[in-house]
């Protein structure tokens, strides 16, 4: 009987560790995705019902308090069938188009954007018994609370006016406080009609966009080398316009040959053959470990923003031409733009990168500051040493490099191309991405920015000038 | 306004809620995590939680009752005291006639109950009616099972027409049966000019229970075992081939728990435990099904449309509780796919909250710590074997439906016992409980016999 009793205490052992398994598995997910669960879009609990609604959402508001989005009671048009209906509906702002991604729409058939994201807030979910009980007792119609986004409309209008009908996506953050200025993607809609919307105007290109990096992915290399290689100031690299790594060859943009290049030469020139061999010198280990402090190949639970991740597929047995082209970003890596301006936020503020902020403040009702924007650290990815020396390479790239068109009077830049090729057709030549990447002003920056242009041609002569355009006309708007 | 005086009693009264049945918890959980600083225990009255229960019962559905119309809905009413009054009869006339009876055990087990209920109520008034019923039936269930235990001597001559019981019981539905919620496991038969439909592979559970108990409490040889061993794999098997993943996990688990408690062969068992991984990969790759399971694990959202719908509504309808829940009614967990039987925990997370959904899971553990005790002190082998097989099948059916429910494992379809709708499910969870009281109450007369009058020591 005591070998017995010796198995039912194993066993029972074994059931109590199940069901604390149970519950410690049900805590964590709760409190690491029990807030996107209830903000899914395909909750139905927190849909505003349009005819006496329980409760109506609050207003949303640009960092200058521009209205965005509001509750109105009228006559409104169902954005699926177009049928006129009377009752409650959320009227989006005409300038709301410029950050209509950002803002995203509140239906009866779904909920994207913001929109989506602070349900809780905008309906008023956050409030505490007293509260709740009290509009229920004394108001006649129960209200959520009003929504105050980092975003600035003045940005958000010039950048789509520079972007125009081309498709593409700009972010600017504030490196220091993580706080999203501006992001935009092309091409828009109008948050009112969503219904009948040709192709992928819905798609946030922004933060669900997946492209390839191209050169900008020379700034994560190149912080891998600077942190991981010995006796990097003494490297040198004579580059010929071709290189061969492994069993293929790596050629530089048009064949062009740079000449003898240390590393700072080969970043202002975005030199392929180097980069390729600094990549197989620091190695996939040196190369991933620092991508994904970069945070390539992290889920990103940000409680702001939902962003797809970017992916990095570099492993013990990738060859050493896979990883050539992986160090100058045309491997199988894929990445956001919103994730390549964290990594532009990064190198800006000394190595830090921040969790990136999209909500201000939750104002209640009678005005009460309910919940404020407080700045939080995502990633400590290299030390302030790598990251000068970075920025010191950037700000050349934009001076004297291939992102010269980035530069403007009055202000110094700091920058990296990017020209990533797409896989062309037989029959049709593809025009590659043209990418941008940087900050400004480059002595204690404030901005940093990714820019990119869908098969617009090259980083330097189509992002340049527009991530240019856009850095200034933020510092002169005080940012 | 009405409404709304209704969501204002229904936010408050969920602070209440939570307060019961924290306080029937932590009383429950202190009375099993002390029970070594007193040996009585499985004596002592369950104190006051008995009226927490009834005060739980009567304000819960006296809440539902005015949720749909201005004045008392006396229906409500009345499934209340049915309720409490079965409760009442079970508890303290069980108490009286069988001494020795754990009643801490009764009392966890009737707190699911009353949760079950309650949340049945909101969810659907009717069905909460027929599981008062179920209730009722589980109670006499239990009693039936009580005796039987008590009474079962050394089991030998009840093996094998137990074993042909099983097998038949579980063809039946595939001969007869009607697929509900993908599985063929279901069979009905007119009686009375109504129609009762049944789930054969619950109550089969009951029989493994015995099975396993009474063969592995013999000394045998492997060759004399076999028949036993080819009754465990057939019915896995039936299981399988009729879809019913979740009771087939089940009755596997049963075996691979049950099996090297009472034999310590670490050979044959770690064999069974790679029978049944390379079992999971194979019938993976076999079964269409067991693959759109696991897909619809990994990522709920993906397709969320078609196969990611069920994990997906619960775990928005878990997030969207908080810790004290929406308010009974407040929510709308009834979107939430089966959610009376399979599902009905994210429900109780949505209304009730997630404290309580966390306090269910204790209430579970408690009945397994409660259960494997009772083993340890049983007198023979059999006793032991029959209580733990009872506690094991109780824990992996919750720990299966809870951990499918949080996605935590593959959901697979297996009830909630004593809380999910349904009377194969309730009556079945009764009698397994009935298994381990009764081996209670034998264990008790035996200390009795053996200390002549009433002073003996348990250990």
């Amino acid at each position: 009987m005591d070998r017995f009793k010796n198995n039912i205490k194993i066993a029972l052992t074994v059931l109590v560790i199940m069901f604390f398994l149970l519950a410690g598995y049900m805590g964590y997910a709760l409190f690491f995705y029990g807030d996107r669960w209830f903000s899914s879009p395909y909750n139905t609990r927190v849909r505003m019902s349009s005819d006496q609604p329980k409760i109506i959402a609050g207003d949303m508001m640009d960092r200058n308090k521009v209205l965005l989005a509001t509750t109105k009671e009228g006559s409104y048009k169902d954005s699926k069938t177009g049928e006129v209906k009377h009752g409650y509906y959320r009227e989006y702002s005409k300038n709301t188009q410029y950050a209509a991604h950002v803002v995203g729409y509140h239906n009866e058939y779904g909920r994207a954007g913001a929109e989506a994201l602070y349900v809780k807030y905008l309906m008023g979910y956050n409030n505490n018994i007293f509260e709740r009980i009290y509009q229920k007792a004394f108001l006649p119609q129960e209200r959520g609370n009003d929504v105050i986004l980092t975003i600035d409309m003045q940005l958000e209008e010039y950048i789509s006016s520079l972007l125009g009908n081309r498709k593409g996506s700009v972010v600017l953050l504030n490196p220091k406080t993580g706080e999203i200025l501006a992001m935009v993607s092309m091409p828009s809609f109008d948050p009112n009609n969503v219904s009948n919307l040709e192709g992928d105007n819905l798609v946030d290109r922004s933060t669900q966009g997946l492209y390839p990096p191209g050169s900008i992915f020379k700034v994560v290399t190149a912080a891998s080398v600077l942190e991981y290689m010995e006796d990097v100031q003494n490297w040198t690299y004579n580059c010929a316009g071709i290189q061969a790594v492994g069993d293929e060859d790596i050629s530089c943009y048009n064949g062009e040959s740079h000449g003898e290049v240390d590393l700072t030469g080969a970043m202002i020139y975005s030199c392929n053959g180097a980069f390729a061999m600094l990549g197989n010198e620091v190695g996939w280990k040196g190369l991933l470990e620092k991508s994904e402090k970069f945070g390539f190949n992290k889920n990103f639970l940000f409680s702001d923003i939902m962003i797809y991740d970017s992916k990095l597929n570099i492993d013990k047995n990738t060859s050493a031409a896979e990883l050539g082209w992986t160090a100058i970003g045309q491997g199988k890596t894929l990445v956001t733009p919103f994730h390549m301006a964290m990594v532009a936020s990064a190198v800006a503020n000394d190595g830090v990168m921040m969790e990136p902020k999209l909500l201000k403040s939750v104002i209640g009702r009678r005005g009460s500051v309910q919940k404020e924007m407080e700045p939080k650290i995502y990633s400590n990815v290299m030390t302030e040493e790598v990251a000068r020396t970075l920025k010191e390479m950037m700000i050349r790239v934009v001076n004297e490099g291939t992102g010269r068109g980035a530069s403007v009077e009055g202000l110094t830049i700091g920058g990296k191309t990017g020209t990533a090729e797409v896989k062309s057709t037989k029959e049709s030549e593809i025009s590659p991405h043209a990418w941008f990447i940087g900050f400004a002003p480059a002595e204690d920056p404030t901005l940093a920015i990714a820019v990119l242009v869908e098969n617009s041609g090259t980083g330097g002569r189509v992002a340049a000038p527009i991530a240019g355009k856009i850095l200034r006309r933020a510092r002169e708007l005080g940012y | 306004m009405q409404d709304r005086q209704y969501e204002i009693f229904s936010l408050t009264l969920r602070y209440w809620y939570v307060f019961l049945i924290g306080y029937i918890f932590f009383q429950c959980l202190r009375s099993t995590m002390y029970r070594r600083q007193n040996k009585d225990v499985r004596r002592q009255g369950g104190g006051n939680i008995a009226f927490m229960i009834v005060l739980l019962i009567f304000s819960a559905l006296g809440l539902l009752s005015i949720r749909e119309t201005t004045t008392i809905d006396l229906d409500v009413i009345v499934l209340a005291v049915l309720a409490a009054a079965i409760f009442l009869f079970q508890y303290f006339l069980l108490r009286l006639v069988f001494k020795g009876l754990d009643t801490f055990l009764m009392l966890i087990v009737d707190v699911l109950v009353v949760i079950g209920l309650i949340m049945l109520q909101r969810l659907s008034p009717l069905q909460a009616m027929s599981q008062v019923e179920w209730f009722g039936l589980g109670c006499i269930a239990l009693v039936a099972s009580i005796i039987v235990t008590t009474l079962i001597g050394d089991g030998r001559r009840l093996l094998y027409p137990l074993m042909t019981i099983g097998i038949g019981l579980l063809i039946l539905p595939l001969a007869f049966g009607r697929v509900i919620g993908g599985a063929k496991n279901w069979v009905s038969i007119p009686f009375l000019g109504r129609k009762f439909g049944f789930q054969p592979s619950e109550f089969v559970k009951i029989i493994l229970v015995f099975v396993f108990a009474i063969e592995f409490s013999l000394k045998r040889s492997f060759k004399e075992r076999l028949p036993v061993f080819i009754f465990a794999v057939i019915s896995v098997l039936i299981l399988v081939l009729s879809r019913d993943l979740g009771g087939a996990l089940l009755y596997y688990g049963l075996f691979i728990f049950i099996y090297p408690i009472a034999t310590s062969d670490v050979f044959l068992t770690a064999a069974a435990g790679g029978a049944g991984v390379g079992g999971a990969i194979l019938s993976y790759y076999l079964f269409s099904h067991v693959k759109v399971r696991v897909a619809a694990w990994k990522n709920p959202w993906a397709n969320f449309e078609d196969k990611g719908y069920q994990i997906a509504h619960a775990l928005i309808a878990i997030g969207s509780g908080g810790l004290v829940g929406a308010g009974l009614g407040l929510g709308i967990p009834y979107i939430i796919p089966a959610s009376r039987t399979d599902l009905i925990f994210a429900a109780i997370c949505e209304e009730m909250g997630i404290l309580v959904g966390l306090m269910v899971i204790g209430f579970y553990a408690m009945i397994a710590i409660r259960g494997a005790n009772i083993a340890m002190n049983a007198g023979n082998p059999l006793d032991s074997l029959l209580a733990m097989g009872a506690t094991i099948s109780l824990s992996l059916q919750s720990f299966i439906i809870i951990g499918g429910v949080i996605k935590l494992i593959p959901l697979t379809g297996v009830t909630m016992p004593f809380v999910s709708y349904g009377g194969s499910s309730m009556v079945t969870s009764f009698a397994m409980i009935g298994i381990i009281e009764g081996v209670a109450i034998k264990t008790y007369r035996a200390s009795l016999d053996d200390a002549g009058d009433g002073e003996g020591e348990d250990e």
